[in-house]
Order: C-alpha cells, then structure tokens, then sequence
C-alpha cells in the first residue's frame, strides 16, 4: 500500500515539477525579452546615469561622473526643468479630472437607455483612431478648443496665485476635448466594474429610504474603489506617451544631442521614471482598499443592506420549510 | 379677485397633478438630462473630428470667409488630392499596413503563448512574473530607449566588421520586430492579459481528457486553446495592429527613415512647402495649410475608422475581457 501511494506522489511530484518546466518554455521567448529589453535595459539606464558615455570603435566607453549628469539635467538644463514641471502639472490636473469624468460617464451609461452602444461606440472611438501626430494636428488647428476660458473671471483670479497652475488648467479647459479622449478605455473598465456590483445591495438600499446620492457614496464609490486604481495607474502611464507630455519627445531628442550625449539622456530618463513612479504611489496610496476589505468594514448603509438580504433568505427558508 | 383664485386654483391643481405624477416626471426628467449630457459629451469628444472633416473639404474662400464656421460653401476635393500627393498616399498606406501587420502577428504569437502558460500551468515565482507583466506596463519607455538602442548599435557595428559592409539594423524593421516577437512592443502587457484572462475561462478538464489521450502540451496549446479563441485571436491582433499603426516614438529611433502614413502626417508641413513652393508664397501660408493639413489627418485616419467600425464591438470587449477590474 505504502509503495502505491509513494509511486502516486512520485508521480504528482513529477507532473508537478514537469508542469513547471512546460510553464518556462512557454514563457521564454517573452522572459529573454523581458531581461533583455525592459529589466535589463532598467538598470544599465540606471548606470548610465551617473556616465559620460562616448562612442568607441565598437561599443561604448564610459567615464563616471558621479551624480554631474543629475545636476545638469535639474540646474542647468532649464528646458528640462520646465518640461518636468509642465509634466508634473498635466499629470495632476489630467489624472483626477479623466478617473473622474470616465466614472460619471460609465454611471450614466450602465442605465438601460437606447443607443446605449451608439455613445459607447463614440467613446472608445479615440482608443483606435488617435496617434500622436493626429492629435498634434488636430490641437494645431484649433479643433480642440471649444471657447476661451481665458477672460473668465475664476480663471483670472487663479492667475492672481500661481501663473504656473494657471497654466495648467488652461490647458486642461483649452484642451478638454482631449481629456475625454483619454477616457476610452477607463469608461469600458468601471462599467465593468460596475456591473458585477450586487443589485440586490441597491434594492435593499432602496427599500431602507436612502437616496439615489447616498447609494452612489456608501455603496458604489467604495466597491469601485479598485476599479478606480487601475484606471488612475492607466491614465497615468497614457497621458506620458502622448504629445501634451513635452518631456517624452525632449529625451528622446536628447539621444541624438551631441552637447550632453548619452549619459544626460539617461538621467532625463530616470528622473522622468521616478517622476512617473512617484505618481503611481501617490495612486496606490489615495485608492487602495486592499487592507480594509479583508477585514470587511462595511458602511452603515451596506450592513443594513446585508442584515436585510439575510433576513429575506431566512423568511424563505422559512417558507420552504413550512411548505415542506 | 375672483379670476385671481381661478388662477390660483389652476395651479395649485397643476402642482397636485405634478405631485401625484412626480415619480414618472422624475423619470422622465431623469432620462433627459441624461440624454442631454450624454448628446452634448459626444459633441465635445467628436469636436475636432467634425472640425477635421468641415476644413478638409473647404476650398481657399471658404477659409478666409468668416461666415462659413462648419458647412463650406464651394466643397471641393481639391485638398484631398493635393494631401495624397504629398503624403505618397498609397506607398506610405502600404508601408504602414505591411509592417504593422509584421509586428502584430509577432505580439498576437508571443501574448498567447505567455498568457497560455500563465493561465494554465502553476509554476514556482508565478506571482512575481505576473507583477512583472504590470511593471513591464507601467515603466515609461524612454527609460529602456538609450540601452536598447546601444545594444543594436553595437551589433550593427560588430556586423559591419565581420559580416559584410552592408549590415544593417537600424533603418529595417528587425529591431522592432525582436521587440514583437519577444513581448516587448507596444503594450504588450494588455494584449498578454487579454489572453490570460480569456484563457483562463476554459476548462480544465478538456486538458485533462487530452492529456490522458496522449497530448503534449503543445498539441494541447494548438488543438484546444488556439482553436477555442480564435475570436480572441483577431481582437489582440487588430489591437497590436492599431497600436503599432499609431507608434511613432519608438520607430523614430529604430527606424527613422521608414515612411508610415502617421510619420508622413507628422513631415505633412515640410513636405508640403517643398512640394509646392510657391504654394507658400502666396501669402496667408498658415490658414491655407489647414485645409490640406486637415485633409491629410483624415487620409491618415481613414483605415483606422474602417477597421473600427468592422470590429468595434469586439474592440469593446476586449477591453472588457482583460479582466483587470476583478482581480
């Protein structure tokens, strides 16, 4: 018997080791390339950083400059500064109005209304058909900008505090068509999101009086919260990679500038990286709820919403007992 | 005095009416509200396309006449045949299509493979490979470019030596396709959990069956997934297609010289003055422009919006489908 059951977990052992070496060799073509063009290429930009780097005959040759690349690019280069802060502001004015805009636009679209597929249609629109060089033409014709927000007197006294957020804003309001365009896909993932909430957590709501704005606050914005960080982390990876992000253009430009050479560029990167890093963090810390929803902390709203639920199952079960 | 009451009465009647009404007035208000703002939203995102579109076809006067805002008055094709002219319409369109295609194939290939084994088998460091997928995601690429690019620089310079004088990497579409092919192209990390999560819906027991029948797991990769997903299949493909259609970042490294109909489209104003030089010099050089440059951008785009509007129920789901939201 002992032999039969250890010829059996010899076995599993084996399928079990077996599975993990079919696993790699499906996964190698992307692991190679996961070392050689993304984690690899992470660490040399790291090195390289803190390097004059100068072509040799074949391959590169490297002085090391401790952290004068650094410095150049955040004293000395003032179009780098100047990007990195016109980044920083898109990023903080952009992120929070799309998460936002994308949540409010999949609330009205998860309703049963007609030609529901028709605005879906026109709102993931953007995903596919715009590039960067389509948006640059686009902005250059004026075809982003509705009205002129700029004699608006809000706007004039936000001026009067900060010329920099001023400007922010400006083009977030100049630019507002392009706010919505970044909202294709987040608006798909939170009517995702939105539609594996529980309608019975709605009803019972309902039943117990609070309103349609309570509902939304107790019961949707905590549920949705996940939802909520991946679209923030999405959004903030996109807006980079497009044309109203000067810094992304300015370092590859600055591969190819034979004043600072490969080493600067490196820095522009990783200053950049961090940039972006940071972003990501302040986003796991604003909407992360993963701690809290192990212990299950429910709000007023929801707990009742369950007691009720559970009083409901046990009259039924009631019922069918009676019946029976 | 007494009409007053009459009055009076009338609409206190009328708020009665309205109050023993007001759910279904709510409703009805409600649903056009949001039809309202839903209406005026698409406005705002199909904005610069409807400009695009009404300055494409206006003819010189029209863009000068203040009158004219959206509909042109002498509508001409005129721009369009001048855009095409200038972007090389068809050479650039062909240029664009065959190498987007290269690079879609080769990501659709590698993005199943690894969602496949990421979906069927467990295998030790599992988790941390997975994190690695979404950190592959959210590294900016500017901080991979300058390794990337010494790399083949390097190879290209010891090919040169040792291979032949002719040896190039730079200015062909094999750097690029190295990236493909080895999941590191243009989010390549949503295509893999597309498939990962589409994946992970079959069953397990189809592989068991085939197992005990004698199935590698090769044989079970191609019998069973591939042909259970084939619809998955053509998502990942024609988004990688799109994707790479609209990349210009990276190619302006690695391949700078290939003319794709959005590179084209980025040159459409140097092009344009050499082309017709004197074009320029009849004064009122940028609003003349517009025209042609918004002709240009709808040429450019026009593929993209036959594609989306062939598939865009399955581009929809496909996004719904990465699964993402859940998990």
């Amino acid at each position: 018997m002992s032999v039969k059951s250890d010829r059996k977990l010899m076995k599993q052992l084996q399928r079990g080791n077996n599975q993990s070496l079919v696993a790699y060799l499906f996964l190698l073509p992307w692991l190679i390339g996961l070392v050689l063009f993304t984690v690899g290429p992470f660490l040399v930009t790291f090195y390289l950083s803190f390097n004059i780097v100068d072509e040799g005959g074949l391959g590169y040759v490297l002085t090391n400059v401790g952290f004068e690349n650094y410095v150049k690019a955040l004293l000395e280069n003032i179009a780098f500064r100047e990007n990195l802060i016109s980044f920083v502001l898109v990023e903080i004015t952009y992120v929070p109005a799309i998460v936002i805009f994308s949540f409010i636009l999949a609330i009205l679209l998860n309703r049963k209304i007609k030609f529901r597929s028709g605005f879906r249609t026109i709102f993931f629109l953007p995903v596919i058909v715009l590039s960067s060089t389509v948006m640059e033409q686009l902005m250059s014709a004026g075809g982003t900008r509705l009205s002129d927000f700029r004699d608006n007197i809000i706007f004039k006294t936000t001026m009067q505090y900060s010329i920099q957020f001023s400007r922010a804003l400006l083009s977030l309001f100049d630019n507002f068509t392009m706010v919505l365009w970044f909202t294709g896909i987040p608006i798909i993932l939170f009517i995702n999101g939105l539609q594996k909430i529980n309608s019975q957590l709605y009803e019972a709501a309902k039943i117990d009086g609070a309103t349609t704005w309570q509902t939304l606050w107790k019961i949707t914005v905590p549920i949705i919260k996940p939802t909520a960080l991946i679209v923030a982390i999405f959004t903030i990876v996109q807006i980079g990679m497009y044309n109203i992000n000067p810094l992304y253009y300015q370092i590859r430009d600055s591969i190819y500038n034979p004043a600072g050479g490969l080493g600067i560029a490196s820095a522009f990167s990783w200053i950049y990286t961090i940039v972006v890093l940071i972003f990501v963090a302040a986003a796991l810390l604003l909407l992360n709820s993963r701690d809290k929803s192990k212990e299950i902390k429910l709000t007023s709203i929801q707990r009742r919403a369950f007691e009720q639920l559970k009083a409901r199952r046990d009259a039924t079960l009631e019922e069918v007992t009676d019946v029976e | 005095m007494n009409k007053l009451k009459e009055i009076f009465g009338q609409i206190v009647k009328f708020f009665k009416f309205a109050y023993r009404k007001r759910r279904r007035i709510e409703r009805v208000l409600g649903q056009l509200v949001i039809y309202a703002l839903l209406i005026t939203i698409s406005y705002v995102f199909l904005f610069p396309l409807i400009k695009m579109v009404s300055l494409a076809f206006m003819a010189q006067g029209d863009l000068i006449d203040p009158e004219i805002d959206y509909l042109p008055k002498n509508p001409t094709l005129a721009n369009f045949k001048a855009a095409l002219i200038v972007l090389e319409g068809f050479k650039s369109f062909w240029g664009s299509f065959w190498v987007s295609s290269v690079y879609a194939i080769a990501q659709t290939v590698v993005s199943a493979i690894t969602g496949f084994a990421f979906a069927r088998y467990r295998f030790r460091g599992k988790n941390f490979l997975f994190l690695l997928i979404i950190v592959s995601f959210v590294l900016p690429v500017p901080v991979m470019l300058i390794p990337r690019m010494m790399m083949f620089q390097t190879v290209q310079s010891w090919g040169v030596q040792n291979i032949s004088m002719e040896f190039r990497l730079f200015g062909t579409i094999i750097p690029q396709f190295l990236m493909s092919i080895l999941g590191q192209g243009v989010n390549s990390a949503i295509l893999i959990l597309i498939f990962y999560n589409f994946f992970k819906m079959i069953p397990n027991v189809l592989y068991e069956a085939a197992r005990i029948d004698g199935a590698s797991p090769l044989a079970q990769f191609w019998h069973i997934t591939i042909k259970i997903s084939v619809s998955t299949i053509i998502v990942v493909f024609l988004f990688s297609f799109v994707w790479n259609w609209n990349e210009t970042y990276v190619t302006g490294v690695f391949n700078g010289s290939f003319q794709s109909l959005p590179s084209k489209l980025a040159a459409f104003e140097t092009d344009f003055r050499s082309a017709a030089p004197d074009g320029a010099s009849t004064g009122g050089v940028n609003r003349v422009n517009e025209a042609y440059r918004m002709a240009a951008t709808l040429i450019s785009m026009i593929p993209l919006f036959i594609i989306y509007f062939a598939a865009q129920k399955q581009f929809i789901e496909g996004i719904e489908s990465t699964g993402i939201t859940g998990e």
